[in-house]
């Protein structure tokens, strides 16, 4: 992937993505929390299709194209699912065993017109794939599943791509939102976007539909996650350059006795750790994206890659929100303020997949392996 | 003429892993392996022997063009080398020569001072020391009061220097000293060589509160050197001193101090036996991210130097990151220590010893040296987010 390439790619995410807080505000707590036109014109980018191969529709380009993308959406507070869409569930499809259901479901996804969503997680979330809640078994002729999973972002997909454990192992199967048996209840977060909670009971699963047998399905979703994890590092990395330029930009003009605020020594070193962590993060998730784009990346490396930018990602955001709220005073607090929506958006991404506890352990337990 | 037997050798004709190969070999084969890892500073008589082979070799100045008696090596080679020394703990000698007064004189120097300084340097012969900090004059640099009075071919020196850094084992000095009162501060500031054998000179050691000597106070009495050791214009010793401070930050800012605190650490737990217990490896965790964060970083910065381009003030993050980094890491040392936290030198600890309290003690004086962090902190808020004075 030339550098031109991915400068253009930047270039015009940045262009198309600048923040419209009226449509954010709007968009929260509605029942589709995000629009299928703006989708739309995101396939029409070509940014869904960033990480499908040429052949099957798409860019084939590098999982690194995606983190350019997912931090100028980060920047601009896009509501719409596309760590979790366009690259979660895509590379899980990609990576799995079923070329006859890539042949007719990657070139949907590159057009926008079906939005998947990866369900992995059980009840207490986490980052274990084994702690899998849903079971497929053989019942009479036919196979189903049971159980149920969590934090799956978004309730609106159009299918599901769900782990399951199976008689062999961990298996990945694509569900329609309609499949009868599936019930999909939404739980609010707190940027007012929505994950859903999915109860299968005796789905109907067939093997047109196993996205991943036993055989690839394990580092498939791995490698789904561990680029979703970079993914949502770049949309931190993107909100909190923001926050703390509004941040850097308030401490200039808010004049109190008689003096910008920011003229304090106090302030100023504050605001500067802020700064240094903004940039741990920026080279981090550089060398994460470095380390994961290289073919002959171990999965245990790459995933401690990712862990390791988005342990500092959801820590990093959080710390910058925190002291941006603190640096704006009471204004910082009100929902009329735009610093209360990367706020919000930092608290929701730096819980999903994984927030910085659950990285570091995570990071510990690969660093030892490796 | 060549510095050493190996000196012009074409190094960068090389793969990566046949120069990594040859450096790793020699420095098994001959580096004392009782000087891996030093707990302190090392004195020269301690490691002279060591340097002097480097020297003899042609390998005492990687980082020199080769037309200055140096390895030439590329940026990439570079690193190499330096990761190879680092990863058998080999400790640096007093080798302001090498990093700064060879480079400047490079920059600066007149062709005479080239030929009369380096090849000492290279030789190991005559060592240097920075003569900057005043007792008034740390932070605040630029208001130091060390004169030097032009008297016909001579500069006459008045003053003192202090916390100047092994300046007892140094036979060299570079000073910056005033050289003209009347003009404001960083104006009148002259970049001087001193000879330290000449007339005048008093040179007290300063014991530190781990109990060990590395700096000094360094006292002048009308000492005289010749004008044609003024190193670029007169007055202008504040842009030529400058011109290395973002190299002093990057070399400072290097991971190397914070992961030489983990593998402490590590002992430490072991010997304690808590390597286990989840909340001691959360900690370590978070330390171990924030190391290799630094190195990300570090290597971004490490590329623009690689590249010849100039650093920006941006770089002093990296050194308020990386000190700061090792004091937690050695905060985290004596937490985990409990009692033998206390105890001096080397501690019995599980089945081995352990020196708990240097990487401690190592750790203080970084976020204080070299500009210290508030300074840095002030740079920063300043010059790259544009708060307002």
């Amino acid at each position: 992937m030339s550098d031109d390439m991915l400068r253009m790619l930047r270039d015009s995410a940045a262009d198309f993505a600048s923040l419209d807080a009226v449509r954010v505000r709007r968009l929260r707590g509605a029942a589709r929390g995000f629009e299928r036109s703006v989708w739309q014109e995101m396939a029409r980018m070509g940014w869904l299709g960033v990480l499908i191969p040429e052949d099957h529709g798409g860019l084939g380009l590098k999982p690194g194209a995606a983190a350019i993308i997912a931090e100028q959406l980060g920047r601009a507070l896009y509501p719409e699912p596309y760590s979790a869409s366009a690259v979660a569930a895509t590379l899980a499809l990609l990576h799995g065993d079923n070329s006859a259901l890539k042949q007719r479901m990657l070139p949907q996804l590159a057009e926008g017109n079906v939005i998947a969503a990866l369900a992995w997680q059980d009840e207490r979330g986490g980052l274990d794939i084994d702690q899998c809640a849903v079971k497929a078994r053989v019942q009479g002729k036919a196979l189903i599943l049971d159980g149920s999973s969590r934090f799956v972002a978004t309730p609106e997909a159009d299918a599901f791509i769900v782990a399951a454990r199976s008689a062999q192992d961990l298996e990945l199967h694509w569900i329609a939102r309609d499949a009868p048996g599936l019930a999909c209840e939404a739980e609010l977060r707190a940027d007012g976007s929505a994950s859903a909670r999915l109860n299968f009971t005796a789905v109907v699963i067939s093997a047109d539909t196993r996205v991943a047998s036993a055989a690839t399905a394990r580092e498939a979703l791995q490698l789904a996650i561990d680029h979703a994890m970079l993914a949502a590092s770049a949309e931190l990395l993107g909100l909190m350059d923001c926050a703390l330029a509004m941040t850097l930009d308030y401490l200039r003009t808010r004049v109190q006795f008689g003096k910008p605020i920011g003229g304090n020594q106090a302030l100023q070193h504050r605001a500067v750790d802020m700064y240094i962590q903004k940039e741990l993060t920026r080279a981090t998730l550089g060398a994460a994206v470095a380390a994961m784009d290289n073919p002959d990346c171990a999965p245990q490396r790459r995933s401690a890659a990712a862990s390791s930018a988005k342990a500092r990602a959801s820590q990093a955001a959080l710390a910058i929100c925190k002291e941006a709220l603190q640096m704006h005073g009471a204004i910082g607090y009100t929902d009329e303020y735009d610093l209360g929506l990367y706020f919000n958006r930092a608290l929701v991404l730096s819980a999903w997949l994984g927030n910085a506890g659950a990285h570091r352990s995570r990071y510990a337990t690969l660093a030892d392996a490796i | 003429m060549k510095y050493g037997v190996e000196q012009e050798r074409d190094w960068n004709a090389l793969t990566d892993g046949a120069f990594r190969d040859i450096v790793r070999a020699e420095v098994e084969a001959h580096h004392p392996s009782e000087l891996r890892y030093p707990p302190r500073r090392l004195r020269w008589a301690e490691n002279r022997s060591w340097y002097l082979r480097m020297a003899a070799k042609g390998w005492i100045a990687p980082g020199w063009p080769r037309e200055y008696g140096g390895m030439g090596l590329s940026p990439t080679k570079l690193l190499i080398f330096l990761e190879e020394m680092e990863r058998w703990g080999i400790a640096r000698f007093q080798d302001h020569g090498i990093l700064m007064v060879g480079p400047i004189l490079m920059r600066f120097g007149t062709e005479a001072q080239r030929r009369r300084y380096l090849p000492p340097i290279l030789a190991c012969e005559e060592i240097w020391c920075q003569g900057y900090s005043e007792p008034n004059a740390g932070s605040d640099l630029a208001s130091l009061r060390t004169e030097a009075r032009r008297e016909g071919d001579q500069f006459v020196i008045n003053g003192q220097k202090t916390w100047t850094t092994l300046a007892h084992d140094s036979s060299h000095m570079i000073v910056l000293a005033r050289t003209d009162k009347t003009a404001k501060k960083q104006s009148g500031i002259s970049f001087l060589l001193l000879d330290l054998k000449t007339a005048g000179i008093t040179v007290r050691p300063i014991r530190d509160i781990a109990g060990h000597d590395e700096f000094c106070e360094v006292f002048f009495d009308n000492v005289r050197t010749p004008a044609s050791n003024l190193v670029g214009e007169l007055n202008q010793g504040w842009s030529v001193a400058k011109s290395q401070l973002g190299f002093e930050r990057i070399h400072i800012g290097s991971p190397k101090l914070p992961e030489y605190g983990l593998q402490v650490l590590q002992s430490v737990a072991r010997a304690r036996g808590v390597q286990g217990d989840p909340l001691f490896r959360d900690r370590v965790a978070q330390l171990q991210l924030d190391v290799a964060h630094l190195g990300d970083i570090y290597g971004h910065f490490a590329a623009i130097v690689g590249r010849g381009e100039a650093l920006g003030p941006e770089v002093s993050l990296l050194k308020i990151w990386a000190t700061e980094t090792f004091q937690r890491i050695a905060d985290l040392i004596i937490e985990t220590a409990g009692d033998c936290g206390g105890l001096a030198g080397k501690v019995q600890m599980g089945d081995g010893r352990i020196e708990v309290l240097a990487p401690f003690y190592k750790a203080r004086p970084t976020s204080i040296y070299g500009g210290s962090n508030e300074i840095q902190r002030n740079i920063l808020a300043r010059q790259v987010l544009n708060l307002p004075g």
